[in-house]
């Protein structure tokens, strides 16, 4: 892509945003909507930076973030232990495919009030319901990334006398390693989404939880805060995701 | 005859499902904890909520909702999804707002909507809508893009025009992305649903398991989560057949969807 076209691409991409802003901005600077309702956007991210240097804020910020990461990464290990598993060895294979079969589809916010009563309110129900949702689509394209993996590749370094073992992770996780970092990235948003969905449900502390509180008390703008917070945390996750995908394959073509 | 590899390929999603509640059974009789009763019971307590009218009206509104969310949003997604496709002008528009809106949770609207809509009908269905619409878009989008440019330079050398390329060329074409795309809108339209209600806490499937939590029926809890799940399973295996029977020359790369709320 060349570098007029390029800058055109942005200018058009930040029309579309602005005029959401504009339009936001709009309704309640000409009254079709009570500020109560919709607070315009300037008071919502003044409200924001505000919110930001407060001690108090930082510790909910905190606790989310906790449970999103302790979730993301057993998601993490178990996707990609299972897929590779899956992967090399048609027996694991046929056990773990009819389970994800019948467990992917399934929603798993339903499973949240089990969770509840099994693990208490604390953070562990948390941390297994963001699991559970974020582990699925890195299986499977741990599983997909593995199974691709062209056959040449493994027979040279048989020929080359690595033994069996060593093959699945000098060869086979390198390999699929684009498609893992892909399921990575679904997985670390649909974990940032469910961590907030899990905190509005039940929760005392976390940024999900603050919402609710707002609503509770009609507060619009408190409202707005947690929710874009967690957009643009999801936001910065994805994009830090992206540059560390971009510099582990930096070896790889363009996938 | 069917071989009996078939009929197996065909039986380990069932098994699977017998396995996972024996699994269960297993746990809570080791367990024998007050709050996590056997799958037996759990399985027993279903007719009592599926008999139960105002129950059953709750789910069965549930599921409208989420048909007419699912069912505007797929036909509004597709076509813009397309044009995507098909226009850079229209590709770049629209791009940076979607990607800015794809991690904002849909279901946490449901308070905010709720404060302008009211609690009806409408909000629900609204954050549904909102729910299913980015995969569908991201789909089409990705399968429209990947039409062959030959097939198109033909369909113009033949003289058809814009719309009738659009309609005849690149909607077939991409047919099979599109329909991986309103899979995963249909497992996320129940998760939506679900979730929304969990939250508002005012009707619908998602407000009868969290009253039974809170009233400590921990058996009615459980059975809801058998027919929530049963629900996701049934409609992903229902949407799979239907994609089969239409796009049979194509086989999908993922043949489960990689569903997220």
């Amino acid at each position: 892509m060349n570098a007029r076209a390029f800058t055109t691409d942005v200018v058009f991409g930040v029309v579309p945003i602005a005029l959401v802003v504009a339009i936001w901005q709009a309704l309640v600077s000409f009254g079709y909507a009570p500020v109560t309702l919709l607070p315009p956007p300037g008071l919502v991210f003044d409200r924001l930076a505000q919110q930001l240097m407060t001690g108090t804020f930082q510790q909910e910020i905190a606790a989310t973030l906790f449970r999103l990461f302790a979730g993301f990464a057993i998601a993490v290990v178990l996707g990609v232990t299972i897929g590779l598993a899956a992967a090399a060895s048609p027996a694991v294979n046929a056990v773990v495919r009819p389970l994800v079969r019948v467990l992917a589809p399934l929603p798993k916010v339903a499973l949240y009030p089990a969770l509840l009563l099994l693990l208490g309110f604390g953070h562990e129900s948390k941390i297994t319901l963001v699991a559970a949702d974020a582990l699925f689509p890195i299986l499977l394209s741990t599983f997909y990334g593995a199974s691709m993996v062209e056959q040449k590749l493994i027979w040279s370094a048989m020929a080359a006398g690595t033994p069996r073992r060593e093959i699945l992770f000098k060869v086979v996780l390198p390999a699929a390693m684009p498609s893992i970092l892909t399921g990575c990235r679904i997985g670390l948003v649909i974990s940032c989404i469910v961590v907030f969905l899990a905190e509005m449900i039940t929760s005392t502390d976390g940024l999900g939880h603050l919402l609710v509180t707002a609503a509770r008390t009609f507060q619009a703008v408190d409202m707005f805060v947690p929710l874009i917070t967690i957009s643009l945390l999801g936001l910065i996750l994805n994009g830090a995701l992206e540059a560390l995908r971009a510099f582990l394959l930096r070896g790889f073509p363009e996938v | 005859m069917i071989s009996a590899r078939a009929v197996l390929a065909r039986a380990t999603p069932v098994l699977a499902c017998l396995g996972l509640l024996a699994v269960w059974q297993a746990t809570s009789l080791v367990l024998n904890n007050d709050s996590f009763p056997t799958a037996i019971e759990a399985i027993r307590a279903i007719p009592l909520i599926l008999g139960d009218k105002e129950a059953l009206i709750n789910i069965l509104a549930s599921l409208r909702r989420m048909a007419i969310g699912f069912g505007v949003a797929v036909a509004m997604s597709i076509p813009l999804g397309l044009m995507m496709g098909r226009s850079r002008t229209v590709a770049s528009f629209f791009n940076p707002l979607l990607m800015v809106i794809y991690p904002v949770p849909k279901a946490a609207l449901m308070p905010i909507i709720m404060l302008w809509l009211g609690v009806g009908d409408i909000a629900k269905t609204l954050v549904i809508f909102l729910g299913v619409s980015l995969p569908v878009i991201y789909h089409s989008f990705a399968g429209a893009k990947a039409v062959e440019e030959k097939m198109l330079w033909s369909g113009a050398a033949m003289g058809l025009s814009a719309a009738q390329r659009m309609t005849r060329i690149v909607l077939p074409a991409a047919l099979p992305e599109i329909l991986t795309g309103c899979r995963t809108g249909l497992v996320l339209a129940l998760i939506t649903m679900i979730t929304s209600e969990m939250i508002a806490r005012q009707s619908g499937a998602g407000n009868i398991l969290f009253n039974a939590l809170d009233m400590g029926q921990y058996d009615t809890v459980f059975a809801m989560i058998i027919i929530v799940g049963a629900m996701g399973i049934g409609l992903d295996a229902l949407f799979e057949k239907m994609r089969a029977r239409l796009v049979k020359w194509s086989e999908p790369q993922f043949d489960i969807p990689v569903s997220f709320s």
